[in-house]
């Protein structure tokens, strides 16, 4: 399960229950929880139990487990079973109730289970599954332009977040809309820094990811700030659950949906989730990004491939090799993921189907002064590693991991200390004087006696003997 | 020299692609990025994934796909044009220079086949920029070659239009000997019968019954002398297929030899001189051939084959890594020609095994076979043999010897077959010009493993021994397990806080001094050591800086060499480090970098280098890379550079690996020794003796700091009166201090604790005076008595 889907759990388990009550009213978001978002324990859990009239007791269930199964979640491991149990219960599908006689027994939740029965079998008018226009499209989209048209928006975006790291490329459009860019700042990937915007180190990682978690992330934040412009946020879940069940190249009705919805629509068109010939348009196209929203993580990978087929030129597999000698070849002719390889390597000659170059300290440096860590640089490396390279164990060099690594432990070997420096003395005996003060106190870190500087952490009892001296010195002069 | 540099700076990839500038280009976002280096706008071809190369159009640099099933061939054919760049395990990079493609030319490459299979090979059709600059380039190189045969000098070449260019040169024209009237036309030279041996070839002529090898010359030269009965006067109506296997020639007088080929290569075609030995009726033939049992490796028999390609002895540079047995393919060289052959190395030491090795893989006469150094002065008895010699003992200005001068004159008396160079890149270029002009040799044969030299007069080369015809891949020799494979490590320690103030605090050279004398460093390289000898390694640890090397000898109590070590002691210890299971380590000072051969070693240990020097690193990794247990199981040699943080040396370590790292050796960098704190009786544990350590590295002088200064190890050795000498300055220590501290007066007592292991060594086995033998001899006698008395 993805970093992504992961996170929009988090996102769900916040709601209350009534929004869940109201979000399982429709078969397609209870399918799309169901496919995208549960293990498979889960789902075979909630598939036992779907037609059953009766709740089930607890001790039956665990007749199907395997009692030793494990399940890793996030590097913690829990047994599978409680694993799968808690997460139905705070995704609001499992009732528990004790009944006298039988221990713990257990249900589905009414809703869930009306709304999942009614996705499986089809039937009822909630038309959740999107309405199909009924007259055919004079300007009908055709695959290739949809694709064109996501990775278009997409890729404007990333470029965009990618001109934030100071690389100093002229991108040829006009790069996302003003929504966009606020977005992305709300979500702290980018940050304000005058009229300019950098890049965090979230964004970072956020660029560093794949592209559906990276549709994830910034549909989370979407739904983050949805709140605050007063739209209904299950109505926002509706819709982008809708979307996953859509089917790429149908051309759907606008009518069915609520004010909330259509106002989302011109967002999702900036994103490249959706496509209208124009605003004024009464139908609309989903794109590959919007139709593998849901798809659970098997699929998702082979959709994946297909849909950086399409994205990109490359072949979907991994394109980089990096070298013993810290040179660097990736297979590519995709600006942006040439843009995202500069941040951190210099890159040298482009072939039309290569570029080369090489890490170095100095590229390295400056990656991580920009703030990104040498984790992700090496986890980027990994991922898109080139299928030569994967042959061997370990798939990097370790030296060149190793080197990377160094590279950042060399800069943060600096320790701060907060606190106050003395100089400009008038006269050495002055300056030895207070500085012998400040040893004796113990707060004295560094002195120059050349330059006559000294520093300090903490400045109170100094500031006192100054003016305690000062004020002897006035008295001594006055006496005098 | 000079006009060669301007003809070749006038062929450089830059100047052919200017007038492509300016060509609008599509652009986007990141081609800024790249520059001038964007080639995104060159076609691919439809089957490009089959196809393993990218060239680059303005600087000429190759990329080769390493997991391309066409790598083999590609790769063959790469190191036959351009110079290798870097060679680790996925993407090889290669460059095409005027230098490499003068090279590919020489060992009889025809432009446009290079241009035919670069373009089989691209995955893009070649570039014009490209194309343009090979025909360029081989148009000038190759196309006139200066041939010796029968004792006659020819100019030849396959382009009949080039030479009447040059009859119509004022200089050349007058020069052509009287009566051979006309250009006159043979079939071009051909490998012919022409076995190199050792090789399999070899093995299989030698098996059919009834022809020894004795008889093969006879052969070839009654084929030889068939076509040379068959000269046609050149008609100009010749067609082109005719040329394609035809050469042309025009005879010059020997005493013209020079003058035309300087006015060749003002002219910008610079001659190409190949020896056509099987044919030298004038010089005797030397009896000697590969003992049976010597069999060369097929990188071996590579590399000789682009030298005697053609059937003709070519002149140039083999570069294989130390270890990978160049001294086989010299004497190899040197059993095909059988012919007066000259050899110049580097030092005294390895003259003594250049003999040793050609008694051992040829069967020539130990008589024929004479050294020529300060020591020994002896001729060949017969009328030619074989000479080596140091290059110092051949160039030296100064008044020699009566012996060394007879020598000399009998040296220059004579013409050679073939002059090996060994370990061409240390010495000037100076000297060749000097080596080449006094000794006339017909072809010359350059070796080396790092063709590097940090100042770039690597290029003169060129010109002085000819082209580099063959470089080896070091890692493919590491997986065939011709050279040991090697772990590398850049073990960093950590200043110690005394030492790193001073370092910061010091501006001079005394930099050194600190980094290297750094407790930390020390305490890794005793522990590393610990560790190696218990796992029956045998250790060498090399130091640049002497007062270093002395220290932690001593300190650690093993034997070291240097510059100043006497022959003798020298011999004794490594003689002691091969075959004594005591001692494991042995410290080398500079003099150790080259030419040393000690297979027993099989672990490397690097604790101060000279600053950034790519070709030394190079070269000590070559002490271990012919480790005689290479080939076990799972065998590795070891491979430490000791490494001060923090300091300069951390700058020069990285430079030093450079021409390592693109071999596809990886450094490992290893932050902290595991179990290091555990070590028990480590030396410089507590701050005091640090201190101690600190005060005396302080009272060092500067020229402690200095690295070894052995140019006397060079270009002769100490004893002999070579090179060495121009007023080398001794350091003078000055230190404040009272005259009873050093007589004695503070209650100081000298007593050596730091005794050297050399003197050990020494020991064993020495004679005592007879003087004294005979006094403990009557000693014993009288005590005899003296008891035999008390008995009665």
């Amino acid at each position: 399960m993805s970093a992504s889907s992961l996170r929009s759990f988090e996102y769900l388990e916040s709601l209350p229950g009534r929004d869940f009550k109201r979000l399982y009213q429709r078969p397609s978001t209870a399918l799309a929880i169901f496919r995208r978002m549960l293990p498979h324990l889960a789902k075979t859990f909630v598939m036992a139990m779907l037609y059953i009239t009766d709740p089930l007791t607890l001790s039956e269930l665990e007749l199907w487990v395997r009692p030793d199964s494990k399940r890793h979640v996030l590097h913690v491991i829990m047994p599978a079973k409680e694993y799968a149990l808690s997460l139905l219960s705070r995704l609001h599908i499992l009732n528990t109730s004790s009944v006298p006689g039988q221990g713990q027994v257990l249900s589905l939740t009414n809703d869930f289970a009306t709304s999942l029965r009614l996705s499986l079998t089809g039937g009822g008018h909630h038309q959740s599954f999107g309405v199909p226009c009924d007259t055919p499209d004079r300007h009908k989209a055709s695959l290739e332009s949809l694709d064109a048209f996501a990775r278009s928006q997409w890729e404007g975006i990333l470029h965009y977040m990618v001109d934030t790291a100071g690389v100093g490329m002229q991108d040829g459009g006009e790069g996302p809309s003003h929504g966009v860019k606020k977005l992305l700042e709300l979500g702290g990937l980018v940050q304000m820094k005058g009229s300019y915007a950098t890049i965090t180190q979230a964004g970072f990682s956020f660029l560093l990811q794949e592209v559906n978690a990276q549709v994830w992330t910034l549909l989370l934040f979407y739904l983050d700030s949805a709140e605050a412009l007063n739209m209904d946020k299950v109505d926002v879940l509706h819709f982008l659950f809708m979307l996953g069940s859509l089917e790429l190249g149908q051309d759907y009705s606008l009518a069915t949906l609520t004010a909330t919805q259509i106002q989302m629509l011109e967002d999702l068109r900036d994103f490249g989730i959706v496509y209208q010939r124009k605003p004024s348009s009464k139908r609309f196209y989903p794109t590959r990004l919007a139709t593998t929203l849901t798809s659970d993580a098997g699929a998702l990978r082979s959709v994946n491939a297909g849909f950086d087929n399409a994205l990109r030129s490359g072949d979907g597999k991994g394109f980089i090799v990096i070298e013993t000698n810290y040179r660097i070849y990736a297979y590519t002719s995709s600006p942006l993921q040439i843009a995202v390889l500069n941040l951190f390597a210099k890159l040298e000659t482009r072939f039309p189907n290569m570029v080369s170059g090489r890490i170095s300290r100095k590229s390295i440096r400056v990656a991580i002064h920009m703030g990104i860590t040498s984790d992700q640089i090496i986890s980027y490396l990994t991922t898109h590693a080139h299928p030569q390279m994967r042959k061997n164990v370990p798939i990097l060099p370790p030296t060149v991991v190793d080197q990377i690594r160094l590279w950042q432990i060399e800069g943060e070997r600096m320790k701060p200390t907060v606190g106050y420096l003395f100089k400009d003395f008038a006269s050495g005996q002055e300056y030895e004087g207070i500085c012998k003060y400040a040893e004796e106190v113990g707060v004295l870190v560094w002195k120059n006696d050349a330059k006559r500087m000294f520093f300090v952490t903490r400045v109170e009892q100094v500031k006192k003997f100054l003016e305690n001296k000062a004020k002897s010195a006035a008295a001594g002069a006055n006496g005098g | 020299m000079a006009t060669t540099l301007d003809a070749i700076n006038r062929f450089s990839v830059d100047k052919f692609t200017q007038k492509s500038r300016g060509r609008s280009r599509p652009q986007d976002s990141v081609s800024r990025v790249f520059g001038k280096n964007d080639f995104s706008y060159l076609a691919l071809k439809p089957d490009h994934d089959n196809r393993p190369l990218w060239i680059n159009p303005v600087k000429g640099r190759i990329y080769l796909e390493s997991f391309s099933p066409l790598w083999a061939h590609a790769q063959d054919f790469l190191t036959t044009i351009a110079e290798p760049q870097s060679r680790p395990s996925f993407l090889h990079e290669y460059s095409l220079t005027t230098h490499s493609l003068y090279a590919a030319v020489s060992v009889g490459l025809d432009p446009n086949d290079i241009i035919t299979v670069l373009d089989r090979l691209s995955k893009s059709p070649i570039p014009e920029e490209i194309r343009n600059f090979i025909q360029e380039c081989t148009h000038s190189y190759g196309k006139v070659k200066l041939v010796l045969k029968h004792n006659r000098y020819f100019v030849e070449s396959s382009d009949p239009g080039m030479l009447q260019r040059l009859l119509r040169d004022e200089i050349v024209g007058p020069l052509r000997i009287e009566g051979s009237e006309e250009i006159t036309k043979e079939r071009a030279p051909k490998m012919g019968g022409l076995v190199i041996p050792g090789t399999k070839n070899a093995a299989g002529v030698k098996q059919q019954p009834g022809q020894t090898p004795d008889q093969r010359p006879t052969r070839d030269e009654d084929g030889a002398a068939k076509e040379d009965d068959i000269f046609v006067t050149l008609r100009e109506e010749d067609d082109d297929d005719d040329d394609a296997d035809q050469v042309h020639s025009f005879e010059v007088p020997t005493s013209g030899v020079e003058a035309v080929q300087k006015r060749c290569l003002d002219l910008g075609f610079p001659v190409l001189e190949e020896y056509d030995f099987r044919n030298d009726e004038v010089n005797a033939n030397l009896d000697i051939d590969l003992k049976p049992s010597a069999q060369i490796r097929s990188y071996q028999e590579k590399s000789l084959s682009k030298m005697f390609g053609n059937g003709r002895a070519k002149s140039g540079i083999i570069v294989l890594p130390c270890g990978a047995g160049k001294t086989l393919v010299g004497i190899t060289a040197a059993c095909t020609i059988k012919k007066g052959v000259v050899i110049l190395c580097t030092s005294s030491m390895s003259v003594v095994q250049w003999r040793q090795q050609f008694l051992q893989w040829s069967n020539i006469n130990p008589n024929d076979i004479a050294i020529f150094t300060s020591d020994h002065k002896e001729k060949f008895s017969r009328n030619t043999g074989i000479i080596v010699s140091t290059y110092s003992m051949v160039t030296q200005t100064r008044a020699r010897s009566y012996d060394a001068q007879k020598m000399m004159d009998f040296l220059t008396s004579r013409e050679w077959g073939l002059m090996i160079l060994d370990e061409v890149h240390v010495v000037p270029a100076s000297i060749f010009r000097k080596v080449t002009h006094s000794i006339a040799t017909h072809s010359k044969l350059g070796l080396t493993a790092t063709l590097l030299r940090e100042d770039d007069k690597i290029t003169d080369l060129n010109f002085l021994i000819g082209p580099k015809l063959y470089e080896a891949n070091w890692m493919e020799l590491a997986e065939q397990g011709h050279i040991a494979k090697v772990q590398c490590a850049e073990v960093w320690c950590p200043m110690t806080s005394e030492f790193y103030q001073e370092y910061l605090n010091e501006t001079s050279r005394k930099r050194a001094l600190l980094y290297i004398m750094n407790p930390r460093k020390f305490q890794a390289c005793q522990y590393l050591i610990n560790f190696h000898e218990k796992r029956g390694d045998k250790i060498i640890v090399f130091s640049d800086n002497v007062y270093a090397l002395e220290r932690y000898a001593l300190k650690l109590g093993k034997a070291y060499i240097y510059g100043g070590t006497p022959q003798a002691e020298r011999m004794r210890i490594l003689e002691n480090f091969q075959h004594n299971e005591q001692v494991n380590t042995v410290f080398l000072s500079k003099i150790g970098d080259t030419s040393l051969d000690l297979p027993e070693a099989t672990c490397l240990i690097q604790i101060s280098s000279h600053y950034g020097s790519r070709r030394q690193e190079a070269q000590r990794l070559g002490r271990i890379l012919r480790a005689k247990r290479r080939n076990d199981e799972g065998f590795n040699a070891f491979f430490y550079s000791l490494v001060s943080k923090d300091t300069n040396e951390m700058y020069y370590s990285s430079r030093r690996q450079a021409f390592l790292v693109d071999q596809g050796y990886a450094f490992k960098v290893i932050t902290h020794l595991a179990g290091i704190e555990q070590q028990p009786g480590l030396a410089y544990d507590t701050p005091a003796e640090r201190r101690e350590l600190l005060q005396e590295v302080m009272l060092q002088n500067e020229t402690s700091a200095e690295i070894e200064r052995i140019d006397g190890d060079l270009f002769g050795e100490r004893t002999g009166g070579g090179g060495r000498g121009v007023g080398q300055k001794r350091g003078v220590k000055r230190t404040a201090g009272m005259l009873k501290d050093i007589s004695g007066g503070q209650d100081m007592a000298y007593i050596e604790y730091n005794k050297s292991k050399n003197k050990e060594l020494k020991g064993k086995g020495s004679q005592r005076n007879p003087f004294f033998k005979q006094l403990d001899r009557e000693n014993e006698k009288r005590r005899k008595q003296a008891l035999a008395m008390l008995k009665d």
